[in-house]
């Protein structure tokens, strides 16, 4: 091989330091920005993703409420903050949403806090009282041991589940499935430890303990009421339909007449998941412009400097053919020089568009932000690819320019 | 055989509608070894022919055979083969890449040839020694005086052992110490051997060749030996 038009244009590049410098700089600087931001996006999505979850667009909720107000059980702690207690929500009105056409599954939920006492180790915990058929309605996955059945549930089973963290204050690295824990002085055997989930609209998932609903609201709480029911439509699209059905039929089960003095509330997630996902729509749009823009600034920032190139080094060119340069060889020196330009903004770019989205990474995560550090491939991929595009097409152009010239003609340019 | 036979040469520029028409039916041949001056004042179509000979332009009309190969019939290629094989150019105003060291201007030659890389080095290093320059290879143009800018010129037209060197009012620019040092190698260089023409509109630097070819409105006005050549001796010492 070759290597006179490498070394040509090495030599042209020093000779043009401040230029070949800053014609780097921008081609980096439009990679690094490239994929700096796409890094970011991809955190973004994976910390409003994991925010979504939460936010199960299929999930319909019977929550307890004040009549004549608009404050529902999760808006005042479950209605313990007011001190009044709604119970009217109960097993009746479970079995009437489990009975809707559209409703895929549903369970009762109840909550409360008490002390979990393993040998030496005492813990005060949040209970949740949840249905055998939990996973059926939403996210719930088991590290260790297994979920309560429902006969279990039915049977009163003194059993329980705990959270990823609760195991670990109590059991250390014990195993603890078919160990002994005292609720309220009462036994519970455990039959299995979640996997970790996170703080979930600011309660800590981890550090609870789950047990089957019936058992906590007989044996624990000594009650015979929900706080909330949930459950899982099969079709969104009308899900609508099927709040108002659902409305109706707690009202009735409940005895009310008057809409007005609802002591229930039927909700979707509907609305918060559509406005997270257009804020992700539009966060979206937003990067992609940026990405535009900046793809946009720096190629017309490298044409300007390459062409101006060209056009400053019409005696270079003329002399060089003057002294027995072929119109081949000024090409190969020109797009030698744009590779060269091109390689090295290529690797400076990506380098700091690595580094700079390693930074925002750490930024993110010391502020707490369940944030993700990833180098999509695909903005290496768009980064490399126009950045060649760029070397191409504006190393082409001026080269193609520069070969054409006339020895004669370029050098009589003063 | 001639090295340069031209026969019923023209030259006409065409720019858009406006023709100018430079050189008019010129007969002449140079053999190898000469040292011919083509003297004639500001306008006369010097520099248009210098660039024809030098395979930089092309005649609109006539022949101009070199070596035998009628050079209208070659392309471009060829042409940039026979600028890097045949003739080494001295331009008035120097010409050296800016920003490049004297080592690397006397190279650029050399690089469109099939000099292997090794060698380049070398042979422009013997060049710019024989222009008493080997202490200044690697400085840069604008560190030079225009006497030595015009000696690495000198060293650059020579470092590809050219058929032909060419030299256009190479001491124009220069003080007349220095253009006798640029005269003086001149001279040199064809008592080795080289084939040297050169361009000027002063007599006396004209009496260093060995023979002047006058122009004047494009058209040759006399062709003869010089009676009394002058000769720049001594004026090479100053520069070691
Ligand atoms: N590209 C061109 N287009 C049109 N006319 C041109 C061009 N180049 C040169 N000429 C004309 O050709 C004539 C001869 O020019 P040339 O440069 O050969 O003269 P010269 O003898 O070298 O003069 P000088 O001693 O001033 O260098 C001039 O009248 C000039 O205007
Ligand atoms: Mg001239």
């Amino acid at each position: 091989m070759d290597f006179t038009p490498i070394k040509l244009a090495l030599t042209a590049l020093r000779a043009q330091k401040t230029r070949s410098v800053l014609t780097i700089l921008g081609m980096s600087i439009g990679i690094a920005v490239v994929i700096t931001i796409m890094a970011a996006g991809k955190g973004l999505d994976h910390m409003v993703m994991g925010q979504l979850d939460a936010f199960s667009p299929n999930t319909v909720t019977v929550e307890v409420k004040i009549p004549s107000t608009k404050k529902t059980s999760s808006d005042n702690a479950m209605g313990m903050a007011t001190g009044i207690t709604i119970t009217t929500l109960k097993e009746k009105d479970l079995d009437t949403l489990r009975k809707h056409p559209n409703i895929a599954a549903a369970y009762g939920f109840v909550t409360g806090q008490a002390i979990v006492k393993y040998q030496n180790e005492a813990k005060t915990s949040l209970l949740f009282g949840e249905g055998y058929n939990l996973q059926e309605v939403e996210k719930f996955e088991i590290a260790s041991g297994r979920m309560f059945t429902k006969d279990e549930e039915e049977s009163l089973a003194q059993v329980a589940v705990l959270g990823s963290k609760m195991y670990e204050l109590l059991f250390g690295e014990e195993n603890a499935v078919g160990k002994t824990v005292y609720i309220k002085g009462k036994p519970f055997r455990v039959i299995g430890v979640a996997k970790s989930r996170g703080a979930m609209m600011g309660m800590d998932m981890d550090k609870m303990v789950l047990l089957p609903a019936k058992t906590m609201q007989k044996r624990v709480l000594g009650i015979d009421y929900y706080q909330e029911l949930i459950a899982k439509v099969k079709d969104r699209t009308i899900i609508k339909q099927t709040v108002a059905d659902l409305e109706t039929a707690v009202r009735e089960n409940h005895d009310i007449t008057d809409p007005n003095k609802d002591d229930f509330a039927v909700n979707t997630m509907e609305e918060a998941a559509t406005m997270l996902s257009s804020i992700i729509n539009g966060l979206t749009l937003l990067l992609v412009a940026l990405v535009c823009v900046s793809l946009l600034v720096g190629g017309v920032g490298i044409m300007n400097i390459m062409y101006v190139s060209v056009t400053e080094r019409t005696f270079e060119i003329g002399l060089r053919k003057a002294l027995g340069a072929k119109s081949r060889d000024i090409l190969k020196q020109f797009l030698a020089e744009a590779i060269i330009i091109t390689v090295a903004g290529g690797i400076f770019g990506i380098i700091s568009g690595a580094a700079f989205a390693l930074a925002i990474y750490f930024i993110a995560v010391s502020y707490g932000y369940d944030w993700a550090y990833a180098v999509p491939i695909s903005s290496i991929i768009l980064a490399i690819s126009f950045s060649a595009a760029v070397g191409l097409i504006f190393g082409l152009y001026p080269a193609k320019k520069a070969a054409a010239f006339d020895p004669m003609v370029a050098l009589r340019k003063e | 055989m001639a090295l340069i036979e031209v026969k019923n040469l023209e030259k006409e520029y065409v720019n858009e509608a406006i023709v100018t028409h430079v050189l008019y039916n010129l007969n002449f041949k140079i053999d190898k070894g000469e040292f011919v001056a083509i003297m004639g004042p500001s306008g006369s179509g010097k520099s248009t022919l210098m660039h024809i000979l030098g395979f930089l332009d092309k005649a609109s009309g006539g022949q101009f055979i070199f070596n035998g190969r009628d050079v209208s019939t070659l392309h471009d290629d060829e042409l940039a083969e026979m600028r890097s094989s045949q003739v080494g150019f001295v331009f008035q105003s120097f010409n050296l890449l800016p920003r490049t060291t004297v080592l690397e201007n006397v190279i650029l030659p050399l690089v469109y040839t099939s000099t292997p890389a090794r060698k380049r080095e070398e042979l422009a290093t013997t060049a710019l020694n024989s222009v008493g320059l080997s202490h200044r290879l690697n400085f840069l143009p604008n560190q030079l005086s225009g006497g030595e800018k015009q000696r690495v010129a000198i060293a650059r037209a020579l470092v590809n052992d050219p058929a032909v060197i060419f030299a256009d009012e190479p001491t124009g620019n220069l003080d007349s110490k220095s253009g006798l040092q640029v005269m003086q190698i001149l001279q040199e260089l064809n008592a080795d051997g080289h084939t040297i023409i050169l361009v000027t509109h002063e007599k006396y630097t004209a009496e260093h060749a060995k023979r002047i070819l006058r122009i004047k409105d494009g058209e040759i006005i006399s062709d003869e030996l010089v009676a009394n050549r002058q000769f720049a001796t001594g004026a090479k010492e100053l520069i070691k």
